[in-house]
């Protein structure tokens, strides 16, 4: 198997984009990340593409959705879907066919037109199977963890909050962000109610977006670039609440079992990773992600947060982006963007949110949900600075 | 009733009727066919009915939804037992006519034969859970 490298990463600015179309979107951080590419790069190097997206408002739903905006015919395009985990599991798709030999130079694109359709996934969610669906909103699926995650391991509502603070700080500092205001812990808790125990500031906002990638294999890496980043290991697992396990009432194994596997390809420990992108769709997503990639013990995620360790200045700095919760989450966007914050951060080039401990190996992470909001998927990819 | 999915879930809905995996006890609720979702095995399964009462083992309380449902909303993940005894099953339980604040975690819950949702008009039927009426506060 071949090694693969990140060599160009592109996104536009989160946010609410009325003014754009998705072609719009697509076609912008494609060309950011052409532009990226430090040596220079041709349309016509690229060998095949990848491309994730959810189609929430309906105009992509095939691989036409990416070769139209970028102008990429008469090659392999292959669309993923995975829930939340799109645009990572996009990017893991194309790793694979990099490593096993299939393109050399590859396109990964993620976008989503999140605010364009006014009913969003609740229409899904209360018409779908009458155990399963009714009524289960996604503030809903994740908050049954935050409420069972303080029963049980005594978790506070403030150290909940305390990742809200965090990665809006965070984001305040990063230009692409969605939302860059900064809050405190007052902030949160006092904010409109959601569904208990979550309010209006534990959740992402909706968010337009779009984001690509540029992967090469190890046989053509020096044309691009002298400054790579690798990848060095992946995972991706589902898992589902209904199988009656108490582990996936305050956590979801699935990212346990994602990361799991992504640590062994890269032969690595969780106290490798100097600096992580993970899924903050909510607070109480972030926090119990902590323990699932092993980053802290099992119910000692409210510590750790209160620790200051994941932020920007401390020893695990985690979404020094700002996290969805901040920038957004424009779904089939939401994990090459992820990729595209490492590969910055292992390259030095994050500017205002560069984190300080000279980051060797970088995670993102995401976690998505099924149709009737019992299943999860988890995705996880891993970077490193120096060839594995 | 004749909407697919409805319909075949409508002894699951309508009777609490499950199965239980004789390999390692999981209970299929609402039943899948073959293949069990906890040992993997393919095997045999016993058919089981739910009892109209659970355990609260996490919750939340919706307060935005659309105009068709009532809120504040609670709504809990739940270990409803069989009538026959062994593992209860888990569920996700709809509640109604219950103070936000009068749920918690290991509370028992009765379930309420309702009127849950229309489709095109047709009304479908299950079950919601509430605070048993010798516990209300
Ligand atoms: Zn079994």
């Amino acid at each position: 198997m071949r090694d693969v490298a990140v060599v160009g990463a592109g996104m536009i600015d989160f946010g609410e984009l009325f003014e754009q179309s998705f072609d719009d979107m697509a076609e912008r951080a494609y060309l950011n990340a052409l532009d990226d590419v430090d040596k220079g790069i041709d349309s016509e190097d690229i060998d095949a593409a990848w491309f994730g997206t959810l189609d929430i408002a309906e105009n992509a739903s095939s691989g036409l959705g990416l070769s139209h905006p970028t102008g990429l015919f008469e090659m392999p395009v292959t669309r993923v879907e995975n829930a939340c985990a799109t645009g990572s599991t996009a990017f893991r798709s194309a790793v694979e066919a990099v490593r096993a030999g299939s393109a050399d130079v590859a396109l990964v694109l993620g976008a989503e037109k999140m605010r364009d359709s006014a009913g969003g996934l609740i229409e899904g969610a209360s018409l779908e199977q009458v155990w399963r669906g009714r009524g289960v909103t996604m503030p809903a699926f994740f908050g049954l963890r935050a409420t069972r995650h303080m029963e049980e391991y005594g978790t506070t509502r403030e150290q909940v909050a305390e990742v809200s603070v965090k990665n809006h700080e965070n984001g305040s500092k990063y230009p692409h962000a969605h939302y860059r205001f900064t809050c405190s812990v007052e902030d949160v808790v006092d904010s409109p109610q959601v569904t208990y125990p979550l309010n209006l500031y534990d959740c992402c906002p909706v968010t337009d977006g779009a984001a690509a990638t540029v992967i090469v294999s190890e046989d053509v890496v020096e044309e691009y670039t002298d400054d790579p980043v690798w990848v060095a290991g992946s995972g991706l697992a589902t898992d589902t609440v209904q199988r009656g396990a108490d582990e996936s009432l305050a956590g979801f194994p699935a990212t346990q079992q994602a990361a799991e596997q992504a640590y062994e390809e890269a032969d690595i420990t969780a106290d490798d990773i100097d600096v992580a992108e993970v899924h903050d769709c909510f607070t109480i997503t972030e926090l119990v992600t902590y323990e699932d990639l092993g980053f802290c013990e099992k119910g000692e995620g409210g510590a750790f947060v209160e620790s200051g360790k994941p932020h920007l200045d401390g020893e695990k700095p985690v979404n020094p982006s700002g996290g969805l919760l901040a920038k957004g989450h424009p779904i089939g966007a939401t994990g090459v963007a992820q990729v595209n914050e490492i590969y910055e951060q292992l390259r030095g080039e994050a500017g205002a949110v560069q984190v300080e401990n000279d980051p060797e190996y970088g995670l993102q992470h995401n976690i998505g949900i099924g149709r009737d909001a019992t299943g999860s998927v988890s995705c996880i990819n891993v970077l490193s600075k120096d060839r594995p | 009733m004749y909407e697919p999915p409805f319909t075949r879930d409508r002894d699951a809905n309508e009777r609490l009727a499950a199965r239980e995996c004789d390999a390692c006890g999981w209970v299929s609720f609402p039943e899948h066919r073959e293949i069990c979702k906890r040992c993997g095995s393919v095997g045999e399964w016993t058919d089981t009915e739910l009892e109209e009462r659970g355990t609260v083992q996490s919750y939340v309380v919706q307060q935005r939804l659309p105009d068709e449902f009532e809120t504040p909303l609670p709504l809990a993940i739940m270990d409803v037992p069989q009538t026959s005894g062994g593992d209860p099953a888990r569920v996700y339980g709809l509640f109604t006519e219950t103070d936000p604040e009068h749920i918690d975690i290991g509370m028992e819950a009765e379930a309420d034969f309702r009127r849950i949702f229309d489709v095109d008009g047709l009304p479908i039927h299950s079950f919601k859970f509430k605070r048993p009426r010798g516990d209300r506060l």
